[in-house]
């Protein structure tokens, strides 16, 4: 019985660190790509095609309810591997990610506005920092 | 290899995004597009797209004529059909659509609408009758996201980061917002060389990406009343706008866009 | 001697695996938030990791020469049934959490995500009949259901465990957000199910076949030892090169009508000679009637030699401390062993003692020590193997290395008493089967 009891609460808690960690993301990488009026990451241009390799997305300042936000996405194989916030708003008493706290309240604002359950998001164009703190991003990470 | 049919539950479907030109361009496909590679081709349209038409690549077709390095003959045949269509909508729109901002060719505006909707055809024609593309907040959608549904699409609430003003469904159908929700885009009025006024949000619905995409950046240019009534004249499409004081109107035959919950 | 690996390093090996897995989901995962995304990510977790313990299963149950000559049977099958358990676990966790995670994510109901997985995602049903057959496998395992089983009837249904794997082979592939769009990921989770099978294949397969056509085993006699044990005698040829040592098992499968599906762990109970080998059975329940059917000339397919249960060479004294049936694989050690060597007989009557006159002429050319400890504890009424009664019987018992065999009751209550008496654990040395 011990030993199931060790297994079992041995496995949630590797479970809920695992978890918790890709929550909480990484460091920045490298190569920059996309038009970011010079920013962080180290400048050459590369065009090499995915995927092979990461690339580093880096969005423009942009303004959100909490604050000033410069986001950095690193890019690999289609997918989104790593976000890291280069500015964060100093006024936040939040934990760093806004993904992992903003997006249940924005969700909560949508639903409340109109309980809408929808499929996209039409709006004026966000660049790929501002999508972080959309609600299509929201939606594409299947919230 | 793969028994199932394109069966448009809202489980069998796959979302994607994918960071191309300067902006995110979100996917929701059938499981099967992913599995198949069909998803994988339609993102490297996307990126082809970027690598020729990119004003922030110096070595883009479309920097190289911005500086008047190439003519339109050793670019992509792809290229002149931008620049085709740019010179139809500029004409049709009195010059409020234009592919050269401040002087500068630069046909992004155009571009990305007509990216997104020639991924969307890349999708339909590999056998993916039901899916939805969003480029930066452009929607091109077909079909719909199950058998007699349609897409449902939220059009953002230009005070409210978060909040949504309308939803929007239809099949078949295109959605696109201009508007100066974020912070460093301007659209600026090509007759007047300032910043356009009177409108917070404008969308444009239609059969087409390509020109929902490029009316509604005209329409927004143009300012309150001139977009309202330019946007009642066209055909096929409808458009709905959002006041700077919160107030909103929208064309006789917007209505039938508006989703009933 | 040939190469062994030790349980330490098969556990670190096994471990690292894990690790490698969890790394796999890492570098495979997007950012998660929301509940959908919690719930999904450890399904999706879970399920790796399931994918690579049904291997490792496997694996410890091949055969794997170096691996059962390091770590022995009898604790590989151990490791074996706690492992099954716990991966059927993570299997159902698996599928539950997935479950639940996508219907979180689509904003639907259970039942109509279940639905949904079932009809709409590639293989997936393929894979659910798979959970279904190890649950079953899982339960006919469980000590009260094998109590209740036919040995026959638990083992044809083991084997289902093979399909079960191969019908969940390819959902992994086709719905697994680690392999859906990584060709190297696929690629060497294929290489990993694919050694595995050519291992399962040489080791249970080709090398038992092998050995039979060289050594050519077939049964030479049978002899009744006592009133319900039997010594079974296989003739061959250069047996000498299967370098068998005292306390070693093989695992014997005989050619005959109603066996040949039976694969039994029976310790020699002689040292072999070049062309004859001994193994001495206790007969259990169904199994009476099959043994003394054995006809001289029956095929044999013996796989082994297989054990950890040897004599080391320490130079100590030796104890050697045997419980019913135990005497086999103790009776080859008192032969082989040098030095001071004292062997404990312990049995519930005289009618089980076997190989008396073997064993007192065998104490008497090495002048060892023979107790028979005979009857039952109510007969006696003392505990006779405790640890004072030990004492006695081995004089300077806590410097002795002690070798120890029978059944699981009467090793677990003997090493408590060894220990008592002052015998580092170290020293013990035990085999205990749970077949």
């Amino acid at each position: 019985m011990r030993r199931v009891i060790l297994a079992v609460t041995g496995t949630v808690a590797g479970l809920v660190a695992l978890l918790t960690f890709k929550t909480h993301t990484g460091e920045p990488s490298e190569a920059a790509l996309s038009p970011a009026p010079a920013q962080a990451g180290t400048g050459s241009t590369t065009t090499t095609v995915l995927p092979a390799g990461e690339r580093a997305v880096t969005g423009n300042v942009a303004n959100t309810v909490y604050g000033p936000v410069q986001v950095q996405l690193a890019v690999k194989a289609n997918k989104i591997v790593k976000v890291s916030i280069l500015e964060q708003p100093s006024s936040t008493e939040h934990d760093l990610q806004i993904g992992q706290f903003a997006f249940p309240k924005l969700i909560a604002e949508t639903l409340s506005a109109q309980s809408a359950r929808i499929d996209s998001v039409s709006g004026a164009t966000y660049t790929s920092g501002g999508y972080i703190k959309s609600l299509q991003s929201a939606l594409d990470n299947g919230v | 290899m793969n028994n199932s049919t394109p069966v448009a539950g809202i489980s069998a479907r796959v979302r994607h995004a994918e960071h191309v030109m300067g902006t995110v361009v979100s996917f929701d496909v059938p499981v099967f597009a992913r599995h198949e590679g069909i998803l994988q081709a339609a993102v490297r349209w996307l990126h082809w797209v970027d690598r020729v038409f990119s004003p922030y690549r110096p070595d883009s077709d479309v920097s190289l004529l911005a500086r008047a390095e190439v003519t339109v003959d050793a670019c992509a045949p792809e290229v002149a059909e931008v620049i085709a269509a740019c010179a139809f909508l500029s004409d049709s729109s009195g010059g409020y659509f234009t592919a050269s901002p401040g002087g500068q060719f630069d046909p992004s505006g155009f571009v990305k609408g007509w990216a997104v909707e020639r991924a969307s055809q890349l999708l339909s024609a590999a056998g993916s009758a039901d899916h939805l593309v969003n480029g930066g907040g452009d929607v091109q959608c077909a079909g719909g996201r199950a058998p007699g549904e349609g897409w449902r699409v939220g059009i953002v609430n230009p005070f409210h980061a978060g909040q949504l003003a309308l939803v929007v469904a239809g099949r078949d159908f295109a959605v696109a917002t201009s508007g100066t929700a974020e912070r460093g885009l301007h659209i600026v009025d090509p007759v007047s060389g300032r910043p356009a006024t009177g409108l917070a949000s404008l969308t444009v619905a239609g059969p087409s990406l390509t020109f929902a995409d490029a009316y509604a950046t005209a329409a927004f240019a143009m300012g309150d009343a001139l977009a309202r009534e330019w946007t009642e004249s066209l055909e096929g499409y409808e458009a709905f706008a959002i006041t700077d004081d919160g107030a909103t109107w929208q064309t006789s035959g917007f209505s039938r866009y508006i989703a009933v919950d | 001697m040939a190469s062994a690996v030790r349980p330490g390093a098969l556990l670190a090996i096994i471990g690292a695996g894990a690790a490698a897995v969890l790394v796999l989901w890492w570098h495979s995962t997007l950012a998660i938030s929301g509940l959908g995304g919690w719930l999904t990510g450890a399904g999706e977790v879970l399920g790796l990791l399931s994918g690579y313990g049904v291997v490792v299963l496997v694996l410890l149950m091949a055969r794997v020469t170096p691996i059962e000559r390091g770590v022995g049977a009898d604790r590989l099958a151990r490791w074996h049934a706690m492992g099954g358990r716990y991966v059927i676990s993570l299997i159902t966790a698996h599928a539950l959490l997935i479950i639940w995670g996508y219907a979180v994510s689509a904003q639907t109901g259970l039942l109509h995500e279940t639905d949904a997985l079932l009809t709409t995602y590639p293989d997936v049903m393929m894979a659910t009949v798979a959970w279904f057959l190890l649950l079953v496998v899982g339960i006919t395992s469980a000590r009260a259901a094998r109590k209740r089983l036919r040995y026959e009837t638990w083992y044809y249904l083991h084997l289902y465990t093979y399909l079960a794997i191969a019908l969940a082979f390819s959902h992994q592939f086709a719905d697994g957000a680690a392999f859906v769009s990584d060709l190297a990921a696929r690629f060497w989770w294929s290489a990993l199910y694919l050694v595995a099978a050519a291992l399962v294949l040489w080791y249970r397969v080709v090398v038992p076949l092998r050995a039979v056509v060289r050594h050519g085993f077939r049964v030479a006699g049978i002899r009744q030892e006592a009133p319900r044990t039997v010594s079974i005698y296989v003739k061959g040829r250069r047996l000498r090169e299967l370098q068998a040592e005292p306390g070693q098992f093989f695992r014997w499968r005989f050619l005959a009508r109603g066996m040949w599906w039976q694969s039994h762990p029976y310790s020699l109970s002689a040292v072999p000679s070049d062309d004859l080998m001994r193994i001495t059975v206790r007969e259990v329940g169904d199994d009476s009637n099959m043994l003394r059917s054995l006809r001289p000339g029956i095929r044999v397919i013996a796989e082994g030699p297989f054990g950890a249960f040897t004599p080391g060479r320490t130079g100590r004294s030796v104890l050697l401390l045997a419980g019913g049936v135990g005497i086999a694989p103790l009776r080859a050690m008192f032969a082989a062993l040098t030095g001071k060597i004292t062997l404990i007989y312990r049995a519930s009557s005289w009618q089980d003692i076997v190989f008396r006159p073997e064993l007192d002429a065998i104490a008497e050319a090495k002048n060892a020590t023979v107790h028979y400890v005979v009857g039952t504890r109510t007969d006696l009424g003392v505990d006779p193997l405790s640890a004072s009664a030990l004492r006695q019987l081995a004089p300077g018992l806590h410097r002795m290395d002690v070798y120890l065999c029978g059944p699981p009751g009467m090793t677990g209550t003997a090493v408590a008493a060894l220990t008592e008496a002052g015998v580092p654990r170290r020293r013990i040395h035990y085999e205990s089967f749970e077949f």
